[in-house]
């Protein structure tokens, strides 16, 4: 009977000593504590902390001094919203966004402060009214016998039977033209369902990892991606060209990225806008909810895409050929496709 | 103590054991109880959000107790299913997560009958549990898995009393988590990168005491409404842990309320009432 009573205490020892609360230190719903909510989620959890300090010096203690400054007990929400997007856009990401119910945060330099090259009117032209629709990609064949597939966004699926058909319907061009111009990302499943349809084998394409704690170095050995052939499927198999501008972002960048390591595929326009960082979301006391990097993503020789992607061959859309209708980096792509015509 | 180590040897055993003859013996005496409850939710996923959720939770408890030829007799089984969603909302009204959890127990517990009316059970408990949390408004971190086994250790104390000539049997049980796995991504990866590009990491992981400090605390009261017998419960479930650098917790407090029956069980015939004397509860 001792002996049980012994066991009995023990037991009722371990279970007050061992049950502690696992909480998380939350901040106050103010000025300062939404703002150093904000600082040490970006601190803990963003991705490229060091690799931005390296290119351009971004130092986030440094940050946190000069806008702690800015903060104020009194100042109001709008206000706090601008000194905290203002902070935010430090990081250069268009994958950064801070969201409440008034405002929505972007950083757009990255496509703001360059040439828009694409023209929506201007490809009304070259669809003209005849053209195709499936899954959500508007497909023509031009006169002199080149296809293009315009794919304006990644955010929904693209079925295989579609990618079939399409593919089958074009197979006697000379050509294809894949536009991704303004497509602003979406699922990378769907971008690298799209890719899976321009190589025979396996091929690497990149490295993908993680953060493992909130040091800025915590990260996880760069695991390889590969891009894998959709097999028993429809495949392309002649040249094939992909158009960029710097609205080509996100997913759309990893689709570039994808494609431009395949031996067929050229890619002809502006640089991408980058955004290789898998984006999280997280929330500030005030419940204002924000996003940011939380996963880089590298190309094959280990090299960031943050950054955006060169393309092939650069080409800016004139204001001369504008005027006249004419898509300058259409163009450049049909007469590089009939130059390398098989 | 020593009790209790045969018992974890047991544990396997009578899980791959279940059917024995029936010789009219006092294993074959089952309490059934089925519980019904709503309560109060506070969830932390730090996976999700460092802000803790809060909300209203349903749950379903099934429990069912016989005992066993173990040690003379004097060991029963006690099988525990529940399963509980919850709707909860962050501080500032803005967001919401839903939580579903399904948990499933077996334990095996040596009865100490230290008098006629009140008797202690201790023993090993085999704890399963599996569920999501999914937070309404994040883009690719929107939902976490939760799956978790362990080996825990179990307690019950059970006490018949009469209030006037009204028989009531309390009942109060904790089980405390001691070793076990638990799947979890790292800090900072995404479920793309562990099911679509089956780039794993350190997934499943170990647990203990130190970063899997969790309780479930039971405590009902029997009570007889003319042929029926209820059962009032309340139910205290702390589950937390810290792994990977992710810290959570699921804290629910549930009021429950539902109907016990016993059983003789007999092999093509009716069910016969369990005597008192032979009860595993």
């Amino acid at each position: 009977m001792k002996r049980n009573s012994y066991f009995f205490i023990s037991l009722l020892v371990s279970v007050v000593l061992c049950t502690s609360c696992i909480t998380e230190d939350e901040y106050d719903n103010s000025p300062e504590g939404n703002f150093e909510a904000l600082w040490q989620t970006i601190d803990r959890q963003y991705c490229f902390l060091d690799y931005k300090k390296q290119e351009y010096g971004l130092d986030w203690n440094e940050i946190y001094s000069q806008y702690k400054q800015r903060i104020s007990k009194g100042m109001n929400n709008e206000q706090l919203f601008e000194v905290l997007a203002d902070m935010l856009n430090e990081l250069r990401d268009g994958h950064v966004n801070l969201s409440s119910k008034l405002e929505y945060s972007q950083y757009r330099e990255w496509f703001d402060s360059y040439p828009a090259n694409f023209s929506d009117s201007i490809q009304r032209v070259y669809l003209g009214k005849d053209y195709a629709l499936s899954s959500g990609m508007k497909y023509q064949i031009f006169e002199d016998n080149i296809a293009y597939i315009y794919c304006g966004s990644f955010q929904s699926g693209i079925g295989e039977g579609n990618l079939d058909e399409i593919l089958n319907k074009l197979a006697i061009c000379d050509g294809l033209i894949i536009d991704v111009r303004n497509n602003s990302g979406g699922n990378l499943t769907t971008a690298e369902k799209l890719a899976a349809r321009f190589t025979n084998e396996k091929v690497l394409v990149g490295y993908m990892s993680h953060k493992t704690g909130p040091g800025h170095n915590d990260f996880s050995t760069p695991k390889a991606v590969w891009l894998e052939p959709s097999l028993d499927r429809v495949r392309w198999q002649k040249q094939a060209v992909v158009l960029t501008n710097r609205r080509s972002f996100s997913a759309t960048n990893d689709f570039v990225n994808r494609m431009k390591i395949l031996p067929k595929v050229t890619i002809i326009g502006d640089k991408t806008g980058g955004g290789s960082g898998l984006p999280f979301s997280s929330e500030l006391p005030n419940g204002w909810s924000v996003r940011f990097s939380a996963s880089p993503m590298y190309d094959a020789d280990m090299e960031h895409l943050e950054f955006g992607i060169d393309p092939d061959i650069k080409v800016n859309m004139t204001s001369e050929d504008m005027q006249r209708n004419v898509d300058t980096i259409i163009e450049t792509a049909r007469e590089y496709l009939h130059n390398h015509k098989e | 103590m020593k009790k209790i180590l045969l018992l974890l040897l047991f544990l396997p055993l009578s899980l791959l054991s279940q059917a024995q003859e029936d010789s009219l013996q006092a294993n074959r005496y089952v309490m059934r109880a089925t519980l019904y409850g709503a309560g109060f939710t506070n969830i932390l996923d730090t996976y999700l959000s460092p802000m803790e959720y809060t909300g209203p939770e349903i749950r379903i408890l099934r429990e069912s107790m016989r005992m066993t030829k173990l040690m003379n007799g004097n060991v029963s089984v006690q099988s525990l299913f529940q399963a509980h969603l919850s709707l909860t909302e962050n501080k500032a009204e803005t967001s919401n997560e839903m939580a579903g959890m399904v948990n499933w127990n077996y334990a095996l517990h040596y009865q100490f009958r230290l008098t006629e009316n009140l008797k202690i059970l201790a023993g090993p408990m085999l704890d399963l549990n599996g569920g999501f949390i999914y937070n309404m408004r994040n883009s690719n971190n929107p939902a976490q898995a939760k799956a978790y086994v362990n080996l825990a250790a179990s307690g019950m104390v059970i006490y018949r009393f009469h209030i006037g000539n009204y028989p009531l049997i309390a009942r109060y049980q904790a089980n405390l988590p001691v070793m076990g796995v638990m799947f979890s991504p790292e800090y900072g990866q995404s479920y793309y990168e562990i099911f679509s590009l089956k780039n794993g990491g350190k997934n499943v992981l170990f647990t203990s005491l130190h970063n899997q400090p969790s309780l479930r605390q039971l405590v009902t009261l029997d009570f007889p409404i003319r042929s029926v017998n209820m059962r009032f419960g309340y139910l205290c479930d702390i589950q937390q842990a810290k792994v990977n650098n992710l810290k959570s917790h699921i804290w629910s407090h549930a009021f429950m309320i539902g109907f016990v029956k016993n059983f003789y069980l007999l092999k093509g015939k009716n069910k016969v009432a369990m005597p008192g004397r032979v009860s595993p509860y």
